[in-house]
């Protein structure tokens, strides 16, 4: 799991390139991979409308002017297991925190099916 | 000719012999028809959502009078220099050619909800089967004493964007040091509440940079306390010292009057004269159209169902954005592109089998205060006992690094880019 005070985020605000998932060293994300067992693809339909609550900041295009990070074609259970981070308050960022903390599991899944599966436009 | 659902249901005698004859040809051109008035965050998004995610199973319309949308958001940057004013205006180009909306370059000027038709400013009419409002606000110009839509050219109030704005840097631009600037500031519920303190704190910043160190802001305001204000005080305090001071009811007791001829403003307590520059926020209210519509009380907000944003008073309109009453939600961009979601998401259920969710919402607003120095309050919101409740709040706290105020005016910047394009691409 996890250790609190991690600051999963910092490679997010020094600008890392648009198209990589904003992980932080390769130990870490295999400890948030560990902690996200295998499971079935999300809900697509669940998740393009619960995108749309993202796509307020996040664009669907994937671009991204550097204060905001691109979400799109990342690693599902990657993307699930930034989420539950943020849902813990182990990622500082009162906004994703607050977003996270009410989302489901199968919210979650359902978004990482969704975003995951776009590709990132130049 | 254009047959439309209700001519079909009308049945007139030639229009009742085609579907006879045709009616699988006739059905298909009876596209469920969506109207959407006003291209702002809840408008243009609201089309745009319904217009491709119905994969042209609807046919949507969106009237919008002006060539281009010119935010009001982040307009206070273009008056503080972060911004040129041509960064804040966009296109409908897109949602044209991308996604097959028409749009309607004119006026709406009446809803006739009898027959579900939209009025427009040349005598056509629109027939819907839902009709998306969302006009945004009206200015209540004789909600200050001595002032007018006559005198908003001399005592301007910025809250609407375009011309307005850009008077507000030219009034700006012309306080000699040593001068003093009222604002006076809304009473609640109006569009943006952080609004008027940003810009008070965009007039330090440029009076600042500009070398008119003794010049003075004084904010008279009709409400006890404000947007963040926890946050912005101590703000103002280290980057401005005494520049800003914010007067409350209390303090000035009551807006008495305004003179625009010789730029004073009287409260209960003092009289200022010769001001340099007097900025009128005056109260608002739900845009006329809305108002007409019977959707609003007088001088008020539409009520909305909380979990579809539909009108109380007529389940096939939904109002979005500024002109409705949604509860918790602060009437922002963020709130009306959110709502818009919602909306999009029920028109398609209704009107093309799409699914349908429960309702949530979400908002944020970002302030800037400074270079680099930008603070945010926003919440997670969901339907509770007929309103738009908040569920979970957030907001910037006093005495924040540098790193993280510089980070938050980041996150705001690249809202801009995200929301924009959201709305028109």
């Amino acid at each position: 799991m996890l250790r609190k005070g991690v600051r999963l985020n910092d490679g997010w605000r020094q600008g890392r390139d648009r198209e990589s998932p904003p992980a932080g060293s390769a130990l870490l994300v295999a400890a948030l991979l560990a902690a996200v067992p295998a499971q079935a693809a999300g809900d697509k339909a669940l998740g393009e409308y619960l995108s749309s609550e993202c796509t307020s900041c996040h664009q669907l295009s994937g671009r991204s002017t550097g204060g905001i990070p691109p979400i799109i074609g990342w690693p599902q259970q990657q993307f699930v297991a930034v989420l539950e981070a943020y849902g813990r308050k182990e990622r500082e960022n009162q906004v994703m925190q607050t977003i996270a903390a009410r989302l489901s599991r199968d919210d979650m899944a359902a978004l990482a099916a969704y975003f995951g599966a776009l590709t990132p436009k130049p | 000719m254009t047959l439309t659902r209700r001519d079909l249901a009308a049945g007139s005698g030639a229009l009742l012999a085609a579907s006879t004859l045709t009616a699988p040809a006739v059905l298909g051109q009876a596209k469920p028809r969506v109207v959407v008035i006003g291209g702002g965050p809840g408008g243009a998004t609201a089309a745009k959502y319904i217009a491709r995610d119905a994969g042209g199973a609807i046919a949507v319309t969106l009237v919008e009078e002006d060539e281009t949308y010119q935010t009001c958001f982040h307009s206070n940057l273009y008056i503080g220099g972060f911004k040129p004013y041509d960064a804040l205006v966009h296109r409908y180009d897109t949602l044209v050619s991308a996604y097959g909306i028409i749009l309607a370059r004119t006026r709406a000027t009446q809803v006739d909800r009898e027959k579900k038709e939209v009025v427009l400013s040349d005598g056509r009419r629109l027939p819907y089967d839902r009709l998306v409002l969302s006009p945004g606000i009206d200015l209540k110009y004789d909600s200050v004493p001595g002032w007018s839509q006559a005198a908003e050219e001399i005592m301007p109030h910025g809250w609407k964007p375009g011309r307005q704005t850009q008077l507000i840097r030219e009034k700006l631009d012309a306080v000699p040091d040593g001068g003093t600037i009222v604002m006076i500031a809304p009473p609640n519920p109006y569009r943006c509440p952080p609004g008027p303190y940003e810009r008070a704190s965009m007039f330090a910043h440029v009076l600042m940079q500009t070398n008119r160190k003794q010049a003075k802001i004084v904010i008279l305001d009709p409400k006890e306390s404000f947007s963040k204000q926890g946050v912005f005080q101590p703000d103002w305090e280290k980057r401005y010292g005494a520049m800003i001071e914010w007067l409350g009811p209390k303090v000035h007791d009551g807006i008495k009057s305004v003179d625009p001829k010789t730029g004073t403003v009287v409260t209960g307590f003092e009289t200022y004269e010769n001001c340099a520059f007097v900025n009128v926020i005056p109260a608002q209210m739900a845009g006329q159209i809305a108002r007409d519509a019977g959707l609003a009380p007088a001088g008020g907000y539409c009520a909305i169902d909380p979990a579809t944003m539909k009108s109380t008073a007529d389940p096939s309109i939904f109002v979005l954005g500024d002109a409705c009453n949604a509860g918790d939600m602060p009437k922002s961009a963020f709130s009306a592109n959110n709502q818009a979601k919602v909306a999009a998401m029920i028109v398609r259920s209704e009107l093309a089998n799409g699914p349908s969710f429960p309702a949530r919402y979400l908002n944020t607003c970002w302030s800037l205060v400074d270079t680099d120095d930008a603070i945010k309050v926003g919440g997670r919101y969901e339907p509770r006992d007929g309103r738009i409740a908040a569920i979970d709040t957030f907001i910037s706290q006093p005495g924040e690094s540098d790193e993280v105020r510089k980070q938050t005016q980041a996150e705001n910047t690249a809202w801009y880019a995200a929301i924009t394009a959201d709305m028109f691409t």
